[in-house]
């Protein structure tokens, strides 16, 4: 662990960890001809404050560990602890209260026949129920405009624009203020920019790191863009075959060159060449 | 000139009849619309809402309590449709039929046998004002206002937070859990109103017409579906408040047509035909007329 980077006042007494993941293991299909292990007894560790990167080839088990995390996968055998709480078997929905996260597909992280600001109260009460109280009033409706224009993307006076008019950018965007509103323990963002064109998903990436110093979130962020790799997070994870291969953080990860990465992890992946 | 009276004389009627039938069309609209789970539990829950409330009514028991028992029953059909497609990943269709098709049998068993006649029995519409019965300007009055009383209060809840959880597992299931909403509570819930509605209007039918049938069900889904797409066309489903109004139109326009259609000489047998055609025009034109314009743009 390297402190520098750390900020010691967001860890919790006796430094516990934020997420434990045990011995993860996951196959699909299992006993069919097809079958396919995910993962494999996946060791990992997020500190609070953690901004880890997830790196790794197809198949490596990135988007399952993160699917499992959320809760869309259950494990076939291993542990997942939050905040010192056993969530192994805890159905997504109920994690939403401290889970937050960004999907791949800007479709999946909104619900496009939904205006702007009835995405975001519905966001705003993951976790707390949602209730008989009006989904908008006039004080929610006043902090979302407030919330939006701040962040200058032009959507704090389409509040009650449908979000399926909205560009694909905009709506990873809406989907990234609506995953931090509740001020979720993690975040979790499953290659959020990868369906962007590369101008825009720069400037999601750019709000992505914003959100994440301002609240402070502890984030797990699959990517396979290398320079994002490079230049975000703490710490950098590498995955192959469905476990944890390298975990580089600390001045190492802040010195870290594109050529190192090639260079450590002899990446013959097209996808993560192309994307540096 | 004969027919045009015929017809319009039956107008009030049909109005009157078409308040109560806008119960059902609410009832589809819910699932199909909001919850994007093709329903069909309708078929079955519309008779078992008539049949229970008729057995309670000749049971004895008051007007108010038979109505409930009956709207209950088919709250408890729509949740059980709901449960088999989760519980055992039964297609939404398979589930639905499963489920009215076993409500024949209960439905049979609730009456004793296929038909009843309730004279002598009293209904709540003769509770209400003797008069209902027999003016229909007064049924009229009625119904509209039983029928907005329902709609207000579906109107407010979609404007709740739990509404609009609701709505997002029709509009976007895998984002459901990851907004901490429970897709099981919502979808049980949901078809649970929705077939509650549909089996009031079985009650509210029974009572009105003085009897109840077992197969008083067949078709039912039908109409309501039509009646659904014909206001959709109406109305247009932009907002929640359209989508809401577009059945309780519908079914005022739809019953009207098949009024006209009698007048014209159809038989009340070719009208089956006449509704499934219309539904599919309804439902297929749109389809039909952008495959068109991509054809042009091809050419072009």
């Amino acid at each position: 662990m390297d402190p520098q980077v750390k900020d010691d006042a967001v860890r919790a007494p006796g430094g516990v960890p934020l997420l434990i993941c045990k011995g993860l293991t996951k196959t699909f299909n299992a006993g069919q001809a097809t079958a396919r292990p995910a993962l494999n007894g996946l060791d990992l560790t997020v500190d609070r404050g953690d901004f880890i990167v997830v790196i790794g080839s197809n198949g490596a088990g990135k988007s399952t560990l993160l699917n499992m995390i959320a809760g869309a996968i259950e494990p076939d055998s291993g542990r997942l602890t939050l905040d010192g709480r056993d969530i192994t078997r805890l159905p997504a929905h109920r994690r939403a209260g401290m889970i937050a996260r960004v999907f791949q597909d800007p479709m999946i992280g909104t619900a496009a026949a939904m205006t702007i600001e009835e995405n975001l109260a519905l966001a705003e009460r993951r976790g707390k129920g949602h209730g008989l109280g009006f989904n908008l009033t006039a004080g929610n409706r006043g902090r979302y405009r407030e919330l939006l224009a701040g962040l200058a993307l032009g959507m704090e006076n389409r509040l009650s624009t449908p979000v399926a008019q909205l560009s694909g950018g905009q709506r990873q965007a809406l989907s990234l203020i609506m995953a931090s509103l509740s001020k979720p323990k993690l975040l979790l963002l499953d290659e959020h920019t990868a369906a962007l064109d590369p101008r825009t998903a720069d400037l999601v990436m750019a709000m992505t790191r914003r959100l994440v110093a301002e609240q402070a979130l502890t984030t797990l962020m699959v990517t396979h863009n290398m320079r994002q790799a490079i230049e975000t997070g703490n710490r950098l994870v590498m995955m192959d075959a469905g476990r944890v291969r390298d975990d580089i953080h600390g001045a190492e990860k802040t010195s870290l060159t594109p050529a190192d990465l090639v260079d450590k992890f002899k990446i013959e992946n097209d996808r993560m060449l192309l994307g540096s | 000139m004969d027919l045009v009276h015929a017809f319009l004389n039956l107008v009030p009627v049909t109005l009157s009849q078409s308040l109560i039938y806008a119960f059902v069309a609410l009832g589809i609209m819910i699932p199909f619309r909001l919850l994007s789970f093709p329903d069909l539990t309708s078929e079955g829950a519309f008779p078992l809402g008539g049949c229970v409330c008729a057995a309670f009514l000749l049971a004895g028991y008051t007007p108010l309590l038979a109505t409930v028992a009956g709207a209950l029953t088919g709250v408890v059909a729509g949740a059980a449709t709901a449960l088999i497609h989760l519980r055992f990943r039964i297609n939404p269709l398979l589930s639905g039929i499963l489920v009215f098709t076993g409500l024949y049998s209960v439905n049979m068993r609730v009456l004793g046998r296929s038909n009843v006649a309730l004279f002598g029995a009293d209904n709540i519409f003769a509770q209400i004002n003797p008069d209902i019965l027999t003016n229909v300007g007064l049924q009229i009055v009625t119904f509209a206002i039983i029928l907005g009383a329902a709609f207000l209060a579906l109107r407010w809840y979609l404007m709740t937070q739990s509404g609009a959880a609701m709505r997002v597992i029709g509009i976007n299931p895998e984002l459901a859990p990851s907004l901490g909403i429970n897709p099981w509570t919502y979808t049980v819930a949901g078809l649970g109103i929705a077939s509650g509605l549909t089996a009031l209007g079985g009650s509210l039918v029974v009572q009105l017409q003085g009897y109840a049938d077992v197969g008083m069900g067949t078709g039912i889904l039908i109409n309501g579906l039509a009646s659904l797409v014909i206001g959709e066309t109406l109305t247009g489903r932009g907002t929640v408040l359209r989508q809401l109004l577009a059945p309780v139109v519908g079914a005022i326009a739809y019953y009207q047509l098949l009024s006209l259609a009698l007048s014209l000489g159809l038989q009340p047998s070719d009208l089956k035909i006449a509704t499934a055609a219309l539904v599919l025009i309804t439902l297929g034109l749109p389809l039909a007329r952008a495959q068109g314009t991509m054809r042009e743009t091809m050419r072009a």
